[in-house]
């Protein structure tokens, strides 16, 4: 427990600006991407196991709720691919691991995630407006 | 002499190791990853944004597992995805647990989860989706 909360208070204390912000996000999204993909294996998994619930399944990721989740879902795919992408292209060059490039980068691995990520989250609003709001003659 | 021996990573320096499992668990990292950005970010674009999820049924999920082309990718999809993801959490809570034997527990309940989700999952693909 003395580590842990050692290892807690550090995120708090330390000052690492954006590559402590990237090394967070990484490990959240990372996080947040594992628990949906264990129950997105376990509810398609239904379509053979009890079909019956699959149609259930979807009618509750059909809900606004669900919806806006997908959002956030579709965010951190992106940024833990993008912000991975970046290091592995650092590792394959590493005299790019200099505080000052990497500062750039973990800005600009950001504004890629969110160049992605505004279109996509966009039309996924659009289908919730059409599909649960009845908008757009839906 | 004190900044050369602190930085030999940057002067491109190769050391050889003998490969334990952690090195093998973090190449699988590397390699499985730069496979999944095109895997999971197709199959997020087509499922999430193209399809969506008011389009899908079972008679969807048949549709496009008639193609085996489509079920290769399921699988692809579910052995590398689940398996970086569930490292990955092991690395994540190795990071906050340091006690040996705790992480050898959390090591085996985390083989054991993929193991048993995996299995489910592949079935699944397997089998298709089956008519009540």
């Amino acid at each position: 427990m003395a580590y842990l909360k050692t290892t807690l208070k550090g995120y708090t204390h330390y000052k690492g600006r954006t590559g402590q912000f990237n090394f967070l996000l990484h490990r959240l999204t990372g996080l947040g991407t594992v628990l949906f993909l264990a129950i997105h294996i376990m509810d398609t998994a239904t379509v053979y196991f009890f079909p019956m619930l699959y149609e259930h399944a979807i009618a509750i990721y059909r809900t606004t709720l669900f919806g806006l989740a997908e959002v956030g879902l579709v965010f951190c795919v992106l940024f833990h691919g993008t912000n991975g992408l970046r290091i592995a292209i650092f590792d394959w060059f590493p005299r790019l691991w200099r505080s000052e490039i990497e500062h750039k980068w973990n800005l600009v691995t950001l504004a890629i995630t969110l160049i992605l990520w505004l279109p996509l989250t966009g039309l996924m609003i659009r289908n919730l407006l059409i599909h649960n709001f009845g908008l757009f003659g839906g | 002499m004190a900044s050369q021996t602190l930085s030999p990573i940057l002067e491109g320096t190769k050391v050889n190791i003998k490969p334990n499992f952690e090195n093998i668990a973090w190449k699988w990292m590397r390699y499985s990853a730069i496979l999944l950005i095109p895997l999971v970010w197709i199959h997020v674009i087509l499922q999430d944004i193209l399809v969506g999820v008011h389009r899908m049924n079972l008679d969807y999920v048949a549709l496009r597992w008639a193609t085996v082309g489509w079920r290769i990718y399921d699988v692809l999809l579910l052995s590398f995805a689940f398996a970086h993801g569930m490292n990955g959490l092991r690395q994540v809570l190795n990071d906050y647990i340091h006690h040996p034997k705790w992480q050898r527990v959390i090591s085996w309940l985390i083989l054991l989860l993929w193991f048993t989700i995996t299995a489910i999952g592949a079935v699944a693909i397997i089998g298709g989706v089956r008519r009540g």
